[in-house]
């Protein structure tokens, strides 16, 4: 699984940051130096309707992103915030040592879930976070 | 007895090898004086607070990444070994005013820097 993902990443990609409808998460692991970028665009039910990923690191990490882009799609902000690293360690069978990177997705998720939310929200008081 | 013996010294050999692997990299090295002093190096998810610089370090990763010429490389290059250079004059600063944290906040970003550091010369040799 995780070879395939690796191998054949999907949802590698990039959609309009400053698209007032698509949230975007960036997120480091300073442990390994990973980095992953991590873009949804959600549908005016809530819906997220597509998901891209780009991940510089090792294959764990781009397939556990690849992995997150797939289990989004489709679902709603509040079912997809449900995600977590263990789901997807396990569907992936990724080894302790890797645990981090699944984490690093569930964190990617979190963030451009928490992106789009403050794009919907017109009270700006978080004003640090890039849009 | 010379079995013993031969298994003492590559254990020591072994050692030495990873004692000096670690000191020869100013990120591995600053690492270890961190754990020297008991702090952990950052396990954490770096988040958007630092979106400033993880946006940096994903646009010379996309850089990286596309077909380059040997110029482009070279300019690449300069830029890394530039950042490496003052986040290290950075960290032994902070290091010689015992300020741990930062030491270890420098560190999380050299370690961004070193793999970058690292692909450039996978390209290098690949291209």
């Amino acid at each position: 699984q995780v070879v395939d993902h690796y191998e054949n990443p999907r949802n590698v990609g990039s959609l309009d940051r400053n698209a007032k409808n698509v949230g975007t998460g960036l997120v480091g692991a300073p442990a390994c130096g990973d980095v992953m970028k991590l873009q949804v665009e959600v549908d005016e039910n809530g819906k997220i309707v597509d998901a891209r990923f780009k991940t510089f690191g090792c294959g764990s990490a781009i397939a556990s992103s690849s992995l997150a882009t797939e289990w989004v799609k489709g679902k709603t902000v509040d079912e997809a915030l449900k995600i977590k690293n263990t789901d997807i360690a396990k569907e992936l069978c990724l080894p302790p040592v890797k645990l981090h990177c699944s984490m690093l997705a569930e964190d990617a998720i979190k963030a451009a879930l928490a992106d789009y939310k403050l794009k919907q929200d017109p009270n700006k008081d978080e004003s640090e976070k890039k849009a | 007895r010379l079995q013993k013996e031969q298994q003492y010294s590559e254990q020591h050999s072994s050692w030495i090898n990873k004692a000096y692997r670690t000191l020869l990299s100013p990120v591995s090295r600053g690492l270890y004086l961190l754990e020297l002093n008991g702090v952990e190096p950052a396990q954490e998810t770096d988040c958007d607070a630092d979106s400033v610089f993880l946006t940096e370090i994903m646009e010379i990763n996309e850089k990286l990444a596309e077909p380059k010429n040997e110029d482009i490389l070279k300019e690449i290059e300069t830029l890394i070994r530039a950042k490496q250079e003052e986040l290290t004059k950075d960290v032994t600063a902070a290091f010689e005013r015992d300020d741990l944290q930062e030491a270890k906040k420098l560190l999380a970003k050299m370690k961004y820097f070193a793999n970058l550091e690292d692909k450039l010369k996978n390209k290098k040799i690949t291209s």
